[in-house]
This record gives C-alpha cells, structure tokens and sequence, in this order.
C-alpha cells in the first residue's frame, strides 16, 4: 500500500491546481515543493489570465491575493531612439472569463497552496524531491534525502527544467531554441504614482511589451505589468540568440530600464527584488511525453506556454493542465489503474480543451517568431522612419506622405512584408 | 532521566526588516516569523540527548505572540511534543519576562531534568533567558555549551570560554545554554515535517502557570527603535560637468587631505 494516492512535485500554478481538484475528490495527496514558501522560486512577468482558474475557483479573484485587473495594453516597438505605442484600454474584459490579473507570485501561489491544504492536502515546504522512486521501471514515489514517499501516481509540476521528467524519460534536455532567459525587476512606487503615471484608477492595471531595441534586435522583447504598489519590468530574450551575442541580459535589462520611454515610468522606483529564470517557448515542437505508467508532466514541466508577441500565456495553461491531470488521475483511481491505458487521457483531454488546441493553432509561431528577425530589427526601424516622416517639420519642402513612406517600406522589401504579413496571419 | 525541554523563541526573519530612509525605524512588515535560528541548534541538542537518554521525552517549549503558530515548525525539528504559552501582553517581553514564562511552564510541566537554550535569540541577543531560568529553577546553569555528552542523569559539557576551554560534569537538574557550534541544524526532512502534523501542541495559559498579568509587564518600555546612520560626505567628483581628469584630480587632492594617500 502506497503512502500516497497521488504525489505533486511543485506547488506552482499546475501542482496546487492538481492537487487541490485530487484533494476535492477524496484522494489522498503530498504536495512537495522545494521553497521555502509555494511561490518563493517563481520567477513570472507577471499576468494571469483568469478563465482557467475561474473554473476551478468561481470568483478567486475576490478572495486570491491578485493585485491589478487589466484594463489596459499597450505594445510598443522600440529601437534605440524612438518607440512607437499602440495603446488600447478597454473595459470589455471585465467578464471573470475574459479577465486578466497582474500578480506577484510569491503571494498568490501560497494561497493557491493554502487551498490545497485546506482540501486536505499534505504540503510539505521545503522539500526536495530528488529523485523518482521505480519499481520495475515504473514509478512508485519519490525519494527526499533518505526519506521514501511511494504513491500510485507521481504528477511532476516542477517547472520548465523539470529534471524529474527527465529522468522519467519523458523529455530531454532543454533545446536552447526552445527556451528563453527572463529577467525581472520589481521596482516599488506608490499606488499614487502607478495610478497617475499610467492612467488607471485604484484596482486596474495595465500591461506593455515592447519589441525591437529591449532585446538587442534579438528575439524576445521587454514586458512592463503594474501592481498595486509596484511595477514588474523585465526582458525575455531566447537563449540561442543570446548565446551567439555579445550582449549579456543583465546589461541589455540595464539599458532598456535606462532607455527614454521606460526612465521617466519608473523615476523615484525602489528596486526591490531582482531574479531570473528560463521560459519554455518551443510550443508544440518541444511537447514532451505527457505521461506515462503512473506519471504524468503538467504546466511549464510539459512545455505548456505560448508567446505570439502581443500576448504571452501560461499561467493559464499551467491551472488548465492542473485541472485535467486531476481529472485524469481521479478516473485511473476508480478504475484502479494508473497505467498509461489510463493516464494517456491526459492528453486527450488537453487536445480537447483549449490548451493543446491553442497550441496547434500556434504551432507555427515559435518558429515564425524564431526565424522573423525582422520583428525585432527591420521593422522597429521602419515604423520609427515612417512616424518620423510623418510628424518631422523641419522647414524643408513638404512632400505627400505617401512619397515620404514608400521609399522606406521599399527598402524593407515590399515583398519581405507581404511574406511576413502572411506568415504571420497564419501563425498568430 | 524523564524529560528534555528545550526553549525557542518565535522571531521574525530579521533578513526581511526594512528601514525607513526618513525617520530610519524598521519595518517589519515583510519579516515572517521562524524559529530562532540560534534554538534550531538547541534542538537537535536535544534530539541527540534524547537519543543518549535511553528514553527521555523531548519537548519543545515557547511563549510570546503568536506562538500557536510556531508548533509545526518546531515539531518537524523532533521534540515529541511542543507546550506554548500565546498571549498578546508578552509580545514585547523582556528576557527577565521571557525566563519568568518559561521557568513557570518548565514547573508546571514537571519532572524536567534538562533544560535547553541557546545562547541568544536573533532579535534581541540578550544572552539572558538560560541563566535566568536556573536561577528561577534553583539548578544549576551551564553556559557557553559547545559539546555535550550525557552517562545516566550525568552531563559532560564542553564550555568555550574567552580564555579557554573548560570541560563540566554536572548532574541533572540543570540548565545549559548552547553555542551555535554545539552540532548542526539539520533542514527537517520531508518525513518529519508530515510527522510534525500528528505530534501534539499544548496550550498553557499564564494564569495556568500561575503567573498574573501584573507579573508579566516590562519593566523597561521600549519607546523607539532605529537603524543607525552612517554619515558620508556626499562629494560628487563629477559635479557641475567637470571632466574625468578634473574629477580624478579631485580625488586625488581629496584623498590626501584626508590623510590616506
């Protein structure tokens, strides 16, 4: 008789999602995660899209520490003199599914873990889950130092690294293509100041990602989310480019919080907390093996996130994935079998709902993002040119617009934007 | 022997304070309580006793504010179980206080042979608690315990002194106090951390240890507490544009007015 009916390595997003829903079902469940507090090692931007935990948790986000409602985005591409914004605020996402939170994860992963808990789940912080426990080759726990913890099924929610998965076979080693390094600021400010510098009232909030110059022309982009008292500002750049680059990430964040557009947003900020960490940003290319006899690899650990540019997801995915790997496990224990035969209706699952199906539709932007590097070096510019053309009065003699902006679309290549514009419509 | 008890103080995570720049009070919003990192080697001291003992039961035992809170913690550090006193009125207790507590629960608990502190605690490190209590407690006090070993009711101490090392033998009952070097502070493992949950924690009351509140109140308030300031000369090289050979001239001559060229 196993100790557990189900262990969950990780109390991010995936991992309490999971054990809460087992938890809810009368399944006996330890979570393990190795910070000192859930939350304590996460490194997000910043933006949780509600849907997915809104099924889960009707209303969280009147009881759940979350900090701003999104009510406005702004994207801007940036070169190293101009930036060019568009703004959009909005109060149509003010349905709890169409909602979007700015949160600090230290916060809201401790209380999401608090929920496990008061379910009746076993969480223990901190813990190291070391390795995986096999009994003939299959799964059968974990090992923590010299304690052994057995249980029917191992749920591995242990972030985008996910060195269990690995060692489960169910992935290999992160391909530097695959994978981004984010860095992250938390500059303090007073909600005052966040209200007025950005335009929002007291419990609204507002998200930007910039393109072009924050990430050297390389692909990635900057990010900038407001909290209640705080703003997190940050830069993601994929780790094949930057290893074949000069530039070193803290220097770029360096420059891009120096820069025109970010210095005056964050004037009289107090940085409070610095960190850093891998994305997963492969898409359905780097999906891994999601599961197998008694084991199954949910959120960041199975790859689930989504960057189109405009939007970045996974937060979302990560709850979703949590969510149907319970279901999942609570059908293989009625059946009393937790081989794959069972465990493989995780995926179905996940291709059912919106997760795998967002990631279909998408399956091309990784690479479309991956091998456009005019997104993030031509067209910055040639946007910065045209807006140049267009307010520049300098005394010289005034042409029609048309004649000032066609000469700089052409140098982009006519065709190279019609080739992208393509692409892009197919792949975003 | 019948039982160890081993004092800890619930103190916030002094790595968390924070300091107004203006009236340079701390703030300690941030701070989350944690077992005094000092007593975490005073526990397993007393794990290690117990394991000498042949027997003995382990408790860990507390007061001050919002100690209810502390038990898992402490229990996952292996006393079999853990008394505390929670009472809002000795939230700024002073050690005179704190021994008073303590030494009432440690009577009415009964039949404890060995007495546990650290040296000090992380937030006031006073030094106070564990001589106070053996005063309190009529046994004899050990301080500055760097190693302990325990044959019958008989303990060998090993005392790191300024200008010396002593080596004790005394019988129990006593009380000792420890240094940090006494032995490490395992992490607790997962195991003990799940056994913590079903280990029992005991609530005592003042008035059940016999103590009124009057007995408890501070005898000194503590009116502020201020993070000192260090006062720099605020010269900018650069200042009014000069140029980085001005500036560095600056330096120089600055430098030798002070004495440290």
């Amino acid at each position: 008789m196993a100790d557990y009916d189900a262990i969950v390595v990780g109390a991010g997003l995936a991992g309490s999602t999971a054990a809460y829903c087992m938890a809810k079902a009368g399944l006996s469940v330890l979570v393990i995660e190795r910070g000192n507090t859930a939350g304590a090692k996460n490194v997000t931007g910043g933006r949780l899209y509600a849907h997915s935990l809104e099924d889960v948790f009707p209303g969280f986000a009147d009881e759940a520490p979350v900090e701003r409602k999104i009510v406005r985005e702004r994207v801007s591409m940036m070169t190293d003199d101009s930036c060019f914004t568009a703004d959009f605020h909005s109060s149509r996402f003010n349905e709890p599914h169409s909602a979007s939170y700015t949160v600090l994860r230290a916060e809201f992963d401790a209380w999401l873990a608090a929920k496990a808990e008061e379910a009746g789940c076993d969480v223990v912080c901190p813990g190291n889950a070391d390795e995986l426990i096999l009994d003939n080759g299959k799964v059968a726990g974990i090992r923590s130092g010299e304690d052994e913890l057995t249980s029917d099924v191992v749920l591995l929610a242990d972030g985008v690294n996910s060195l269990l998965g690995q060692k489960a076979g169910l992935k290999k080693e992160l391909a530097p293509n695959h994978v981004a390094v984010g860095c992250k600021e938390v500059v303090e400010l007073p909600r005052g100041v966040i209200n007025d510098r950005f335009g929002l009232n007291d419990a609204e909030g507002m998200a930007h990602l910039f393109a072009g110059a924050p990430s050297n022309g390389m692909v990635g982009g900057g990010f900038l989310y407001t909290n209640k008292e705080s703003v997190c500002v940050g830069l993601v750049v994929t780790v094949s480019d930057l290893v074949k680059s000069s530039a070193r990430l803290p220097d770029l964040m360096e420059k891009f919080r120096e820069s025109a557009p970010l210095k005056p947003l964050l004037a009289g900020g107090k940085l409070v907390e610095y960190s850093a960490h891998l994305v997963p940003e492969g898409g359905l290319h780097m999906l891994p093996t999601l599961s197998d006899d008694h084991v199954l690899l949910l959120g960041d650990a199975a790859g689930l996130c989504l960057n189109l540019g405009y939007t970045v997801r996974g937060m979302d995915y990560a709850v979703a994935s949590g969510q149907l790997a319970a279901q999942t496990v609570i059908e293989a224990r009625e059946k009393a079998d937790y081989s794959n035969a069972v465990l493989k209706g995780y995926k179905d699952r996940l291709e059912q709902s919106f997760v795998l199906k967002d990631m279909r539709t998408h399956k091309n932007a990784p690479e479309f993002i991956e091998h456009t590097s005019r997104m993030f070096n031509e067209y910055p510019e040639l946007v910065a040119d045209v807006f140049t053309q267009m307010f520049k009065v300098d005394g010289s003699p005034s042409r029609l617009f048309l004649k000032k902006a066609l000469p700089l679309v052409s140098r982009a290549g006519i065709f190279n934007l019609i080739k992208d514009g393509f692409k892009a419509t197919r792949a975003l | 022997m019948k039982k160890i008890a081993v004092c800890y103080k619930w103190v916030l995570n002094d790595a968390d304070i924070r300091i107004n720049e203006n009236t340079r009070a701390l703030d300690m919003e941030k701070c989350k309580p944690q077992v005094n990192e000092y007593d975490r080697n005073g526990l397993e001291t007393g794990v290690k006793l117990k394991e000498a003992s042949g027997g003995a039961e382990l408790v860990g035992i507390t007061c001050g504010l919002n100690t209810e809170s502390s038990t898992k913690d402490a229990l996952s550090r292996g006393p079999d179980a853990v008394y505390y006193l929670d009472d809002a009125i000795l939230e700024s207790s002073d050690s005179a206080t704190t021994s008073k507590v303590l030494a009432g629960m440690i009577r009415s608990l009964g039949d404890v042979d060995v007495v546990i502190c650290s040296e000090g605690s992380s937030d006031q490190y006073a030094q106070q608690v564990g001589p106070r209590i053996a005063a309190l407690l009529q046994y004899p006090s050990v301080s500055y315990v760097s190693a302990v070993s325990l044959d019958g009711d008989t303990l060998t101490l090993d005392r790191k002194l300024e200008d010396g090392a002593e080596t004790v033998t005394v019988k129990a009952p006593v009380v000792i106090s420890v240094s940090p070097d006494v032995c490490e502070a395992p992490i607790p493992s997962v195991k003990q951390i799940l056994s913590a949950k079903k280990k029992p924690a005991a609530a005592l009351t003042l008035a059940g240890i016999g103590l009124s509140a009057d007995a408890v109140k501070p005898l000194a308030a503590i009116n502020s507490v201020k993070a000192p300031q260090t006062s720099r000369k605020a010269i900018n090289l650069s200042e009014g544009g000069a140029s980085l050979d001005e500036a560095v001239g600056k330096l120089v001559k600055q430098l030798s007015t002070d004495g440290l060229l």
